[in-house]
């Protein structure tokens, strides 16, 4: 998330990941640093920082 | 001068013994003699070793074969895991996430997790087909999988109902929710690395 909103601020970024407490796969695209896709739909997206 | 004899033989034999015993000593303490990389397996370890740290990078294997168009092989990547094992002085990237981290694929993680989280909830130990649906992957590749983590000694074959594979005690006591992590990073450029 830091990387997302400094450095690659200006990119496309995929983050692949995955469920910690299970093995439920997640991608989370941004652009320019905001979220443009995010799946599954029940995803909870974290962004700190204020 | 029988007797001395008998005694000599005698001597001679706990000798043998002694020297058997302590040859068997030695190579249960001795490690397996480590294979040395080629030149194609060296050029991932500095790629890893290079990439470690830039942009919080925990690059993992399959990643840096990749991007270095090396061959796809499990045994490529076993090789090179298998060093990256056995040296953790390479690199801090190493000793600080676990060389777990840095060697398995994310689908290898998830076939892990699966059995784990079975095992720390006290359910039967899924089969090929459950791991399978779970982890979004063929059997084959369960398989594939499965035999790769008992290489790395995270698993080993039971005569349970499930997959065949019971967990390495060390790996279930692990830490519950960080371990067999992955982020995987994919840049427009083409730039591929891993976050933790």
């Amino acid at each position: 998330m830091l990387l997302v909103s400094s450095k690659l601020a200006n990119e496309k970024v995929a983050i692949d990941t995955s469920s910690p407490e299970g093995t439920a796969r997640i991608r989370v695209v941004f652009d320019k640093g905001k979220p443009v896709t995010i799946e599954p739909a029940s995803t909870i997206l974290f962004m700190g920082g204020g | 001068m029988k007797r001395k004899q008998s005694w000599r033989l005698m001597f001679a034999a706990s000798s043998l013994l002694l020297l058997v015993c302590a040859g068997q000593v030695a190579s249960k303490q001795t490690p397996k003699k480590e294979a040395r990389l080629n030149s194609e397996e060296q050029k991932v370890i500095n790629y890893l070793v290079a990439d470690w740290g830039e942009d919080y990078s925990v690059t993992s294997v399959d990643i840096a074969m990749a991007a270095l168009k090396t061959k796809p092989s499990d045994e490529t990547r076993f090789r090179i895991g298998s060093h990256i094992k056995a040296h953790p002085e390479l690199h801090e990237i190493i000793r600080r996430w676990g060389w777990v981290t840095i060697v398995l694929t994310p689908d290898e993680k998830l076939i892990a997790r699966t059995l784990i989280n079975a095992e720390r909830e006290g359910k039967p130990q899924p089969t090929v087909v459950e791991i399978a649906k779970a982890v979004g992957v063929t059997e084959a590749q369960v398989d594939n999988g499965l035999t790769m983590l008992e290489r790395y000694e995270i698993l080993q074959r039971a005569t349970t109902k499930g997959a065949g594979y019971k967990v390495v005690p060390r790996y279930i006591k692990w830490e519950p929710r960080l371990d067999f992590i992955f982020h995987k990073v994919s840049l427009d450029s083409g730039r591929q690395f891993n976050t933790n």
